[in-house]
């Protein structure tokens, strides 16, 4: 098939210039600040979206990144070592607990992570973790920036939880448009038809709302065996709950 | 409710909207190509759904696959929504189907909406964007509409999108159709029925689900730069089945209080139980292609006992649509079931 | 009633029912004049008996009120009198939300959600203050009431609701209730009968003191005057389906009629161990009352007599172990709202979400021989209230976790509460247990309770009344 005849030489430059370092470097420095001062974008809450059903209450992520105080090799150690000296505690408050899937401590350059997979309740889940693991929080926390204002976490409940929630990352959709809805419920826009929008400033919104919310998970999580709790997977396991 | 006068128009809609009018062919997923295969269904599937075809004895089956375009034109690498119409040959003579297409969601809640939809999506011209308002674009950070396809000089990429930007409820099956791509192959896609159906278990529970074929080969598009490949995905189904099956799983979600029952633009979040229904194995392109896919007629609404149509009011007027699209291309008339037959 | 502490600095509602004075009145108030607002809240603990009512406290001396008054602030309240901001900020969120924000969190969604609510609940913001009047007789709400609303400068009033505790303890749906509340450490309680729970901290319903969670405390706002002793309470209009719950057993217990192993529920002859003179169905009628509630109508705990209702049982000194945990529908509904010490996923919760729970029926009682079928009936529910020292940790945990999700326990997990729950028919189910350790599954329940307003107040002691008040 010949290329239509009508296509010239600055038709393929335009069609290559977003792959030219040029242009990407006048995208980032200018373009996107730009923009962002232009059609500001509020940082969206982190954390499962909002939801009475059922499915959307189990299984539901937990990724929290925390930069470290020290950023060196031994602050990095004493993360690690934080964890490995409380092992014992976290298996306990993980079966006292009841409803954590997987817990992971990641350290991602100077940042401390924790993803889990939880049932229910978000604040529930934490304020129950403090009752078990409290000391482990603290032991975790302090070595965070910012966390020394809400440590010892068993004094500090409320503050705590609603420092984790904000550390929380969010969680794109599954799909662009569901991306667009949580852009708009954050800014109180609940129209449904008919609207004015304009589609084709998606990948705009996305970078602006990336520049907002640097971390964010992607996607809702893809799980194997969605809609089940910890205590249902292991009653039907047999091993007990 | 859906008349035949209303199901007429809206097949007018679409033939009205095609290049040219394709007499005694389908008007949309004109192009496509039937497969003999057979469904297994998983040893759990009977305990869901009493439909005969999930009892776990083989069922044969004829399935068409085929390309969302309507018109003779062939251009397998464009970007397009595929369709995968299956029908299951229930041992009485009887047949249930399940027709599914790549798109996940569809952009019209109701009659109503596809008649506006039809209205301002007509097609236009297409061309390419001229390179100073695609410079444009670029500085205001947006992508700017795609290069036409080779010989492409109209499409209704324009109408649907003003569609979208005015009805938030079309927003993702437009989009979808937008970014949806070409398969490598037919047997390298995932199809979904869309709808939502309630499917009756021995217990008596009914329970409202949604079906989607998952391909065994996995997922696989065609690099967007190969898009003036017109034809290469019945060969590659021919010589896929020469050398081995395709083989499709099909999952079955099931959806809570307060999720769309009734609505396809409504997408059902990934956390729904989701359950193994069956496997199906798709053997051999016969040479009889008329009777092997294009005499036949698919309808949506075509059920076995044990599955039945949700209030969908897009699925009720597809069983009326696609029965006078059946007769306007003179296809096969098939049996309908004692207990469905009024549907038509 | 006597404690460790001044009981005259609390208000009394939070730790005494008010049993003796069956009507109630509540008084939705929004402030009008912010000082003319704060004189009113002064002058309700100044000691004066002529003008405005006095708060009733936890210490009644020698000599019974003859009417109770007791006052609950919103947070959008607390900010109308001029709450320094730095207090404000203590408040946990829930409380700063308002009930309304925390809609899925307590399953007020769909004919439940806020947005549905009549008035004055349909403006929640404007909803500052819950005055609570408790009586003998209608005229002494009455006067009450005059005389709380006596300066049109302080207060306005957005809407009553009005309820009265029928004969007997028992409410719409026929239970009897008003039969436990939480007994606390540092308080001596001689009417109390036994319990086989343990004693709860105070800190479940006083903010400053030790809570439930071992080694946690919630935070007090300060100052202490303000924040100390307060408490937190969810008061919430439910509106309750009594035809549609009866129709909803009249259904079950013929589809338990033809069940294969109906027998197992309830053995051929039993009928009148259930009640005097009952047929087979309804006799069954009252066996799903009874799995679906956890009690018998009488108030017998099915923990401590699964087969019939039993006079002789303690209505409260139960648990859900050994017997009682296989008799109890693990779904029961006094069983969702307080496992006790049972089995439950989350261990570390046993106990740990305790309320104390003050209500009243409003409406007229249901009369199947009066129900006109083309007319509706009229409506009739619950003012309830939902005293916790935390509405996180508490109420809401309870709401959220047990009583819509069903976390507590696997064979429970995806289904609502039977009797309490935002039902959908078409994916309810219950199960029944059976002796031989299987279960009978029912399913279509309904929505059988339905929120028709609500706001989360706090609670404030009386130190913080005069704090307020001083402003």
């Amino acid at each position: 098939m010949p290329i239509p005849s009508d296509e010239g030489w600055i038709d393929r430059f335009v069609d290559r210039l977003p792959e030219t370092r040029l242009f990407k470097l006048v995208a980032s420095w200018i373009l996107v600040p730009l923009w962002a001062r232009l059609t500001p974008v509020k940082p969206l809450p982190g954390g499962p979206h909002p939801s009475f059903q059922h499915g959307d209450n189990v299984q539901c992520m937990m990724n929290l990144i925390m930069p470290l105080k020290d950023k060196s090799p031994v602050g990095r150690a004493l993360a690690a070592l934080a964890i490995a000296q409380n092992k014992e505690a976290i298996f306990a408050g993980l079966n006292n607990v009841g409803t954590v899937h997987f817990a992971r401590f990641v350290i991602v350059g100077d940042n401390i992570c924790m993803f889990s997979v939880y049932d229910g309740d978000f604040t529930n889940y934490i304020r129950d973790f403090i009752a078990t693991i409290g000391s482990v929080f603290n032991a975790v926390v302090e070595l965070v920036e910012g966390g020394e204002e809400v440590i010892p976490c068993e004094d500090n409940v409320e503050a705590f939880i609603q420092w984790v929630h904000e550390r929380d990352l969010y969680q794109v959709p599954d799909t662009a448009t569901d991306f667009l809805r949580d852009q708009e419920a954050l800014n109180g826009d609940r129209a449904v038809s008919p609207v004015n929008d304009d589609l084709t400033l998606l990948p705009r919104k996305l970078v602006l709302q990336l520049r907002a919310n640097p971390n964010v998970s992607l996607g809702s999580g893809y799980r194997a065996y969605p809609g089940f709790s910890v205590a249902q997977v292991r009653k039907h396991l047999g091993v007990g709950w | 409710m859906v008349d035949a006068s209303v199901a007429k128009r809206l097949v007018q809609a679409i033939i009205d909207n095609l290049p040219e009018p394709v007499p005694g062919r389908r008007p949309v997923h004109t192009i496509g190509i039937g497969v003999k295969g057979e469904f297994v269904a998983s040893d759990v599937a009977r305990t869901y759904c009493i439909a005969e075809h999930f009892n776990g004895q083989p069922v044969p089956v004829s399935v068409r696959f085929s390309n969302g375009l309507g018109g003779l034109e062939q251009h397998d690498g464009w970007s397009d929504v595929r369709g995968m119409a299956i029908r299951f040959h229930l041992p009485d003579g009887t047949g249930s189907d399940l027709i599914a297409t790549t798109l996940g969601e569809f952009f019209v809640r109701n009659v109503a909406d596809f008649f506006e939809f039809a209205k301002v999506a007509k097609r236009e011209p297409y061309q390419r964007r001229h390179w100073l308002l695609k410079i444009a674009d670029f500085l205001r950070l947006k992508v700017p509409p795609r290069n036409p396809y080779p010989n492409e000089t109209e499409n209704v990429d324009a109408g649907a999108l003003r569609y979208a930007n005015r009805h938030r409820f079309s927003q993702l099956g437009i989009f979808q159709v937008g970014s949806i791509g070409a398969p490598e192959s037919y047997a390298r896609a995932s199809y979904h029925a869309v709808h939502t159906f309630w499917v009756t278990a021995p217990d008596g529970v009914r329970r409202p689900v949604r079906f989607s074929w998952q391909p065994v080969a996995g997922v696989r598009n065609i690099d967007p730069a190969d898009v003036s490949r017109d034809k290469y995905l019945f060969k590659e189904l021919e010589d896929r089945l020469k050398r081995w099956p395709a083989r499709f799983m099909l999952m079955m979600i099931i959806g809570e209080a307060g999720d769309a029952l009734d609505d396809p633009t409504k997408p059902w979040p990934a956390t729904r139980v989701r359950v193994v229904m069956g496997t199906l194995t798709l053997t051999e392109v016969p040479k009889d292609q008329e009777a092997a896919g294009e005499r036949i007629s698919f309808n949506p609404c075509r059920l076995a006992p044990g599955i039945e149509a949700s209030n969908d009011p897009i699925l009720e007027a597809r069983r009326c649509a696609y029965e006078v699209s059946r007769e306007l291309r003179d296809g096969c008339p098939f049996r309908w079931r004692p207990d469905n037959a009024n549907s038509k | 009633m006597s404690a460790m502490f001044d009981l005259a600095e609390l208000q009394g509602n939070i730790l005494r029912g008010y049993t003796k004075k069956p009507h109630v009145r509540y008084l939705i108030l929004e402030v009008a004049d912010r000082s003319a607002a704060r004189r009113w809240l002064a002058s309700s603990v100044s000691g004066r008996g002529d003008g405005v009512p006095q708060i009733t406290t936890g210490d009644w001396g020698p000599n019974k009120p003859d009417t109770c008054f007791n006052i609950g602030l919103t947070y959008e309240g607390l900010r109308a009198l001029g709450t320094p901001s730095a207090s404000l900020e203590m408040f946990p969120n829930e409380f700063v939300e308002g009930m309304t924000a925390r809609a899925l969190k307590l399953g007020d969604v769909g004919p439940s959600a806020p947005e549905n609510w009549p008035a004055p609940f349909n403006e929640p913001k404007r909803i500052h203050l819950i005055a609570t009047i408790y009586a003998e007789k209608v005229e002494q709400l009455n006067e009450v009431q005059e005389r709380a609303l006596y300066d049109r400068e302080a207060l306005t009033l957005l809407g009553t609701r009005e309820g009265y505790n029928f004969p007997g303890d028992f409410v719409h749906f026929g239970y009897r209730d008003n039969i436990t509340q939480p007994r606390f450490e540092e308080i001596h309680d001689p009417d109390r009968y036994p319990d086989r729970q343990p004693r709860a901290p105070l800190g479940t319903v006083l903010l400053g003191h030790p809570t439930n969670l071992e080694g946690l405390t919630w935070r007090v706002p300060l100052p202490a005057e303000l924040g100390h002793n307060g408490t937190f309470n969810a008061f919430r209009v439910l509106k309750q389906d009594v035809a549609g719950f009866e129709e909803y057993l009249d259904r079950a217990a013929s589809d338990l009629l033809k069940h294969p192993q109906v027998d197992e529920l309830l053995q051929p002859g039993d009928e009148e161990k259930i009640g005097k003179g009952l047929s087979r169905r309804a006799a069954l009628r009252e066996i799903v009352a009874a799995n679906l509630c956890g009690r018998w109508r009488d108030g017998t705990p099915l923990a401590l007599s699964a087969d019939a209702p039993d006079p002789k049982a303690d209505l409260t000194d139960f648990d859900y172990v050994g017997v009682g945990d296989s008799r109890c529908p693990h779904g029961a509904h006094i069983r969702r709202c307080n496992p006790r010490g049972g089995q439950i996923v989350q261990r570390i919760a046993n106990n740990s979400r305790r309320l104390v729970r003050r209500g009243v029926p409003y409406g007229p009682p249901y009369d199947p021989a009066k129900r006109d079928r083309d007319e509706p009936e009229p409506e009739r529910g619950l003012l309830g209230n939902f005293i916790g020292a935390s509405l996180g940790a508490q109420f809401e945990a309870m709401s959220c976790d047990w009583l819509n999700l069903g976390l507590q326990d696997p064979r429970i997990t995806g289904s609502n509460d039977p009797i309490s729950g935002a039902n959908d028919p078409v994916t309810s189910w219950f199960d029944l247990p059976l002796k031989s350790g299987g279960t009978i599954r029912l399913r279509g329940l309904p929505r059988f309770v339905l929120t028709r307003g609500g706001a989360y107040t706090f609670l404030p002691s009386l130190s913080a009344i005069r704090f307020l008040g001083s402003l």
